[in-house]
């Protein structure tokens, strides 16, 4: 893995190494990053469902199932879901919060909230969603807006982590729940074998066969290794001023979810 | 730590799956439910392997959870087998301690009427699948032999009741102990009221008794 690392000094475009970050295993300018991650999104925006069922075999609704369970979330709520996507969280906590409440469905990729947006308004969910083309890092909504504030698979794609969070405390409401789902690092060194063979193999192959995109499914496997381990998101968790801090590990920890109460 | 919050996320999903699936089988029934699940209700099973479960409604849905409920309006907690017997309408079951109970318990006699008065038209589920015919001819049969265990149950019952009580003489009937019972009551009733006269007696002799002989 550490072969494929570019080191932080030698960027291509010769930007200091505070001006950069991570792209995957390869270093980009700040700047760039998100526009990158817009091309892999763009890209896949049509087959995400289709690509996320066969990925993890169907998992990753159970895992989106235990962070609505964990949520908390109760009629008359607001919530916002970041990076949001197609909407699995946005529909579960649209029936949570009921007429009297309201969830808001952001991400930052047009594209991605053009197919969430059509997906949820063919299944009938209309009257308690928004939906709001809005970047994790500069969230437009006033301190002490919601109940809730998830981010599913969302968080390893934004160049500024810390910031994203401390702007994700900053919108919650006192006695608000942050939850973070994201994949993370497997605790069993066997599994965590089997799984980067997986990734590494497996799914750029299924990518290409049925995205037509191997690129954008290696820049996925790529970035799962390039996030921050459990422990270190949680403490870049309190960093932002979240208080109570947990993580749960899920399927031996190849995805984790963390929560934190804002004080 | 077993069974980890995928494989318990799992097992919910399905058992809210079964449940709603059941309860569109029987809409009357499944609006009854609903109106006692308005605020979230805590099962708490006991053993072999502790687990909370909660149940609320959503819409038209009824929501299972693996996760305790933030503010439950009623809390049962119980061995796996009792929630059976309340799912399968037992009207004991809350009554006889198997469950116990701690909230609003009103909502739990509810819960138990709701659960008791569903009646969910497999019937019609099944002749989906296979069409109206034969799921008569199955439905039948399967009321049939259900009758017909019922009945046999209650018979082979009846009858080592019988053999018990009046052939074999290994235990009394239940008339004859309750006349037993009756008498062994009446007898320790007169034993305390003459226990009762005697220390009378014995008080009343003391206070006669002159102080100096």
């Amino acid at each position: 893995m550490s072969e494929q690392q570019t080191p932080a000094s030698q960027t291509q475009t010769g930007e200091r190494p505070d001006d950069v970050t991570h792209f995957g295993f390869r270093n980009v300018p700040k700047s760039q990053k998100a526009s990158q991650v817009a091309e892999v999104f763009h890209s896949v925006a049509g087959k995400y469902d289709l690509m996320n069922d066969l990925m993890s075999m169907g998992i990753h609704r159970l895992w989106k199932r235990f962070t609505i369970e964990l949520s908390g979330v109760r009629p008359g709520h607001q919530v916002l879901d970041i990076a949001g996507g197609t909407g699995d969280l946005t529909m579960k906590f649209s029936d949570l919060v009921g007429s009297g409440g309201k969830v808001v469905l952001a991400d930052i990729n047009a594209s991605m909230l053009k197919v969430g947006r059509s997906r949820l308004t063919d299944r009938g969910y209309v009257g308690n969603i928004e939906y709001v083309q809005a970047d994790a890092e500069h969230l437009p909504f006033p301190n002490n807006s919601f109940n809730a504030v998830s981010i599913a698979f969302g968080l390893r794609n934004v160049t500024d982590k810390d910031q994203a969070l401390r702007d994700m405390a900053r919108v919650l409401k006192p006695g608000g729940k942050l939850m973070i789902l994201e994949f993370s690092k497997p605790s069993n060194p066997l599994l965590n074998k089997i799984y980067d063979t997986y990734s590494f193999t497996a799914l750029p192959l299924m990518g290409q066969l049925i995205a037509g995109d191997s690129e954008s499914y290696k820049y996925l496997a790529e970035s799962i290794r390039m996030h921050p381990d459990q422990e270190t998101l949680k403490g870049m968790m309190e960093s932002a001023g979240l208080a109570n801090c947990k993580y749960y590990n899920m399927t031996g920890g190849i995805v984790a979810l963390h929560v934190g109460i804002k004080p | 730590m077993f069974p980890g919050p995928t494989l318990l996320t799992a097992v919910t999903a399905m058992i809210e799956r079964a449940l709603n699936r059941a309860l569109e089988l029987d809409p009357a029934g499944r609006q009854a439910l609903l109106g006692t699940l308005g605020n979230p209700v805590q099962l708490n099973i006991t053993a072999p392997l502790p687990l909370v479960c909660s149940l609320h409604s959503a819409g038209e849905q009824v929501l299972v959870s693996g996760q305790p409920a933030s503010n439950p309006a009623l809390t049962i907690s119980g061995k796996p087998l009792a929630f059976a017997a309340l799912a399968t309408g037992d009207d004991q079951v809350i009554h006889d301690g198997r469950l116990s109970i701690s909230g609003n318990f009103d909502l739990a006699l509810q819960l138990q009427h709701a659960l008791q008065q569903l009646n969910p038209d497999w019937e019609a589920a099944i002749a989906v699948h296979i069409g109206d015919i034969p799921a008569h001819f199955l439905g039948n049969r399967v009321r049939g032999a259900l009758t017909w265990s019922r009945q046999a149950f209650q018979s082979l019952h009846a009858n080592i009741e019988e053999y018990v009580h009046e052939e074999s003489r290994l235990l009394p009937g239940r008339r004859e102990l309750k006349v037993t019972f009756d008498d062994i009551k009446a007898l320790s009733l007169r034993t305390e009221q003459l226990e009762a006269r005697f220390n009378s007696i014995e008080n009343r002799n003391k206070i006669n008794a002159p102080e100096n002989p």
